[in-house]
Formats: structure tokens, sequence, C-alpha cells
């Protein structure tokens, strides 16, 4: 048995269609009309103890929904979830101490009192005994830079302070779970980097499952084995990251620095040989199909407008590959 | 259960210090309710320019009664402040969602907030005004009067604060919560007078239905040593069937406000 299983789920929101105007207001409390919005649209999955799961999708795809559900703040329209053997929407407090969650830039955290203080209202509230509580905070303290943090109140803070010990607060009681929504969103690069290798490094020590949903790919590149890619409330994609590559992933960049080009090669070449995304007089950028096409045909192609002095090959990022997926240009079956 | 309270008194621990922050604001409120509350009384003082009782109650009476009244609401102010506005503070903001996420019952972390000392002053203007006028009344005080009304203070502020939580769910539906408890607590008011004055209707409204009437009437009855029945007995069971009722009442109204999505 899996730690998470998911099965058949499927959250409708009723959006009430408000009228204007006195009368419409009266009609819509005497017949309220609603619309449906299915956000999520029977999706099945399961997730082993100790992975490390990336749950992609674009904007409005259902991702948040999900994780709501999976938490047991919204109760699903349809469908099964349990988490370690708990119903979340049911058991919430049993499943609560069990797990740990971050939406977005909302706080966990005692607004006006300093951060050490909250540490210790989660301490009581999980029953934490001494030891463990002191020996994460000094862990977290560590990696993630703490230190002169804990005595600040929170609202003086800045967001990537606020995160830092936000995900402190949330791995504080050694949960079994935890679900990220949007963690690195509005950081910069240096906290998104500190946060990533403190996700990493305790996913790798505890073996504490973690689901993240992020719109930084990045993210996913750097900690995440698997995907999961949901799109319009469907699961499109649930595997490995890297078989997600090789499966999608079917062009190859090739830049090229040239020297006494001959012709305008763009001009030249047809769409069906490949696709030539930047051109100036001393290098060319090149998209192909590594399907259909080596790196020496288009070495050879290329050679016949030019010298070439250098090149360097690129495999597509998640970023490029989701982009195409998102525009219909990979068919998926 | 004791677990829970033990969380409660952490939480409103934490409030504590919060609080300690902003004395400024706590001063002022204080002064501004302590205000309030003269005018209140001027009131009542001008209705007995005219007449010399109301219901065959003197003046003393229901100077007596409205004190009594003043305490349960200083009690439910301190203990239930933060139920006021649900919609507007927690679920507009989605700070709602965080307190759902812990490992105890959301209303512990809900009344938990409660941060107003301001009542603190009105709490002790309303059993001075109490004492005082079982003294002019010839009332004997002795340690077990002054223990009853501690108590059936508490008691009373319970019951009004039970009332308040049961409607503060309207919060799930609504950010204006606020002004759907503002009313519900206004009927207060009614139990401000001798319930003698009321037609049938109002006084099963505020004995059964919402028992304001036993956090200002019967203790002042019970004070005045005209109570029927043993008054101690009857608002502890009144308070904990209230209560099994009012945390039925809100969580339905959790699970309503959980399979919408707000
Ligand atoms: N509370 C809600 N009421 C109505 N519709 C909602 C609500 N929350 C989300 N939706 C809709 O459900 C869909 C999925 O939203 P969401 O799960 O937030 O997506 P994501 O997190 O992937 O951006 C969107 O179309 C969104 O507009
Ligand atoms: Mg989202």
């Amino acid at each position: 048995m899996a730690l998470i299983e998911v099965k058949d789920l499927v959250k409708k929101y009723k959006i009430s269609q408000k009228k204007h105007g006195v009368v419409g207001y009266i009609k819509h409390l005497i017949h309220p009309k609603y619309k449906e919005v299915t956000a999520v649209n029977n999706i099945s999955f399961n997730i082993e103890e100790g992975e490390l799961v990336g749950y992609i999708g674009e904007n409005g795809a259902g991702k948040s929904t999900t994780i709501k559900m999976l938490t047991g703040l919204l109760t699903p329209t349809s469908g099964k979830i349990e988490v370690n053997g708990i119903v979340p929407n049911e058991k919430r407090i049993q499943n609560n101490k069990q797990i740990g969650a971050v939406f977005g830039q909302k706080t966990q955290l005692w607004w006006d009192l300093p951060v050490i203080e909250s540490f210790k209202l989660i301490k009581k509230m999980y029953d934490l005994s001494d030891k463990e509580y002191e020996e994460n905070l000094e862990k977290f303290t560590k990696i993630l830079d703490l230190k002169d943090l804990l005595d600040k109140q929170v609202k003086n803070l800045s967001l990537g302070q606020k995160m830092r010990c936000e995900i402190a607060a949330t791995f504080l009681h050694n949960p079994k779970v935890v679900y990220l929504d949007e963690p690195t969103i509005g950081l910069d690069i240096l906290v998104k980097e500190n946060i990533r290798k403190f996700i990493k490094d305790i996913n790798k020590e505890q073996k504490t499952t973690i689901i993240l949903t992020t719109h930084d790919l990045k993210d996913i590149e750097e900690v995440c084995d698997r995907i999961i890619l949901i799109d319009k409330g469907n699961i499109i994609y649930d595997g490995e990251k890297e078989n997600f590559k090789n499966e999608y992933g079917k062009h190859i960049i090739a830049e090229f620095i040239i020297e006494n080009k001959s012709k305008n090669i763009t001009l030249e070449t047809s769409e069906e040989e490949f696709e030539v995304i930047e051109e100036s007089e001393n290098s060319i950028k090149i998209k192909f199909n590594h399907d259909k096409l080596t790196v020496m045909d288009v070495v050879k192609s290329v050679s016949n407008y030019c010298e070439i002095l250098d090149m360097h090959i690129q495999e597509e990022g998640l970023e490029e590959i989701l982009k195409e997926i998102y525009r219909g240009e990979i068919i998926n079956d | 259960m004791i677990r829970n309270i033990k969380i409660y008194f952490s939480f409103l621990g934490a409030s504590l210090k919060r609080m300690i922050e902003y004395r400024v604001d706590c001063i002022i409120g204080m002064i501004s309710q302590i205000a309030f509350q003269v005018i209140e009384l001027i009131f009542i003082w001008i209705v007995f320019q005219n007449t010399d009782n109301i219901a065959g109650w003197t003046f003393e009476h229901l100077l007596l009664l409205y004190g009594v009244t003043m305490l349960s609401l200083a009690v439910t102010d301190v203990l239930f402040d933060s139920t006021y506005s649900i919609g507007y503070r927690l679920i507009r903001k989605g700070k709602f969602d965080t307190i759902l996420l812990r490992p105890v019952h959301p209303l512990i972390s809900i009344l938990g907030e409660s941060d107003t000392t301001t009542s603190l002053g009105y709490m002790v203007l309303s059993i001075i005004l109490i004492i005082s006028m079982l003294i002019k009344l010839q009332i004997t005080i002795t340690a077990l009067l002054v223990f009853k009304i501690l108590y059936l203070g508490i008691l009373g502020g319970l019951i009004i604060g039970g009332i308040q939580t049961a409607f503060s769910i309207a919060g799930f539906w609504t950010y204006k919560s606020n002004e759907v408890v503002w009313s519900v607590f206004q009927l207060h008011k009614l139990a401000e007078y001798p319930i003698e004055i009321y037609n049938k209707f109002i006084k099963v409204l505020i004995t059964l239905i919402f028992p304001f009437a036993f956090a200002a009437y019967y203790p002042t009855l019970e004070y005045l040593q005209l109570g029927k029945g043993n008054l101690i007995f009857i608002m502890s069971l009144i308070v904990i069937v209230e209560w099994i009722i009012v945390i039925k009442i809100w969580d339905w109204g959790l699970n309503k406000y959980r399979s919408t999505g707000n």
C-alpha cells in the first residue's frame, strides 16, 4: 500500500451566477443559479513514502485544488484519498498531526510575535519532546540560516526571511508528508536555492514525502525525481522526470560559432529540415528534432553555408518542453 | 480535551504577549468603554426621574441587574471577542486555512486569539456596582455570595459567548459576519430589564432559545434571595448543553465551508 493513494478524484466548484439589480438579487435568493467548474477531473495516483514529487501545470490547471483536498481543507466532490491510511477530510485533526503544508505566501506563524515564540507554540501543539524540538531547531537554523531571525517579529521580516522561517515551521514536527504549494513564489535566487537544498536534505535524511507545486521549473529540475503534470484538471503525465524529458524532449538546440557566411541560412533552409532560432554574422542557433536528424546531419547542412569554428549542444529543458505541450505541439495519447 | 485546553492557554498566553505591545490602544479602549457604560447608566437614571419603579423594580434593583449583565458581557468580551469577525479577519485573508491545518480544533485557535483586555476595567466596574447595590438593598455580603457572583458571571459570559460563537459561522458565507453576530448579540439588551415586562414570546426567546436571561435576570434574582431552584446547577447544565449544540453547529458550518471552497 502506497503512503498516499488518490483514486478517481473529482472537484467541481459551484459558482453562483449573481445578477445585477434588486430584482436579480431577489431572484437569486429564491432560486439560486450555479455554474459548475470542474477544477479536478477524475485523477488517480499513488505516492510512496520518501518520494519527492513535482506537481506541475499551468495557472488554473487544478494544482492548488488537489493539494487542498489532500490536506483535508477541501472536501472532494467524489473519489477517494488516503494518506497513511487516513481519509484527510474525515479525520482532519489526526491527519494534521502527520502533515505540514505551505500555501504560497500565507503564513502559519504568529504575525506579531518573535519567530521563536511561534516555534514554541508549534512544539506545544504537536506535543514535541524537548529533544526532538531542540534537534530540529538547531539543524534548521543552520541550513536555513535563521540565527538572526528567531528573535524578530514575523511582521518585520522580508519575504525571503519569512519563507525560510515558514519552511522551518512546516518541518519542525517531523511530518510524514509535506505539501508545498508555490513555496518559492516571489523569492530571489539565493533564497530559492537555500530552500531547495533544505527540501532535498530533509527528504534524504528523514524520508519525508514531499509534494511540491511551483511556477519555477528550476525548482523541479533541481529537486524532484518524479513529476505529475496536470492540465485542465486531467493528469497528462505521471512518471520519472528523466523519462519525461526523453519522451517529450525530442528537440536539441545547437549553437554554432561561424565565419565567412555566404548566404542567409534562415532563408535557404526549409522548416522541415530544422528551425533557425537566431542568426547573426558570427553565430547561429538551431533547433531540430533528434528523431529525424542527427547532429552530424545538421553540422553538414550548416557547413554548406559557412565555416564552423565551434559548437555547443544543449538538450531542451523542462520549461521549453512544457511550453510545447501547452501550445499543443506535442500530441498526447 | 485537556490537551486542547492546555493549547488554548498557550495561545492566550501568546495573545497576551502581543497585547503588551499595544498597551496604549488597550488603555484608550478601556477608557472609552467605561464612558460608554456611564452614558447607559445616566439613561436609566433619567427613566427613574418620572417613576419610582418598573414592574416593581426600583432604581437600585435595576442598577443591580445592569451590573450583573455588564459582568457577563465583560466575560464574553474577554473570552470571545475573536469570534466577531471570522469572515473578515480570517477567511477573507486566507488565514483560516492555516488554522484548519493545525492539530487542534479550529475554535481553540480562534478563541485563543482573543486579545481584549479593555473589558477588564469594565469587569471591575460591574463587580463594584453589583456589590454596592446589594449593600444598599440590605443584602449581607457573604463569601458564598461573592463566589456565586463570580461563578455565575463566568457562566453568564459562557452563555452569551456560546450564542455569539454559534452565529460566527456566518463568516463561512460572508465577510460581513460581524454584522450578523452583532445583531444577535443586541438581543442581550432585552435582558437588561426585568423579564416580567415582556410578553410570552420574548420571554421564551430570551430564556429558552437564546438564554440571555440566564446571564442577567436569573442571577440577579438569586443575589436578591428571590431565586427558585439551584441556579448554580441549572446554569452549569445550560452551559454544557448549549456548548455541545454550539460545537455541533460550528462543525456543520465548517463542513459546508469545506465543501464549497470560498
Ligand atoms: N474557490 C473557488 N471557487 C470557484 N472556482 C475556483 C475556486 N478555486 C479555484 N477555482 C477554479 O478552479 C480551477 C483550478 O484552480 P487552482 O486549483 O487554483 O489551479 P492552480 O493552482 O493549478 O493554478 C481554476 O479554473 C480556478 O478558477
Ligand atoms: Mg495554485
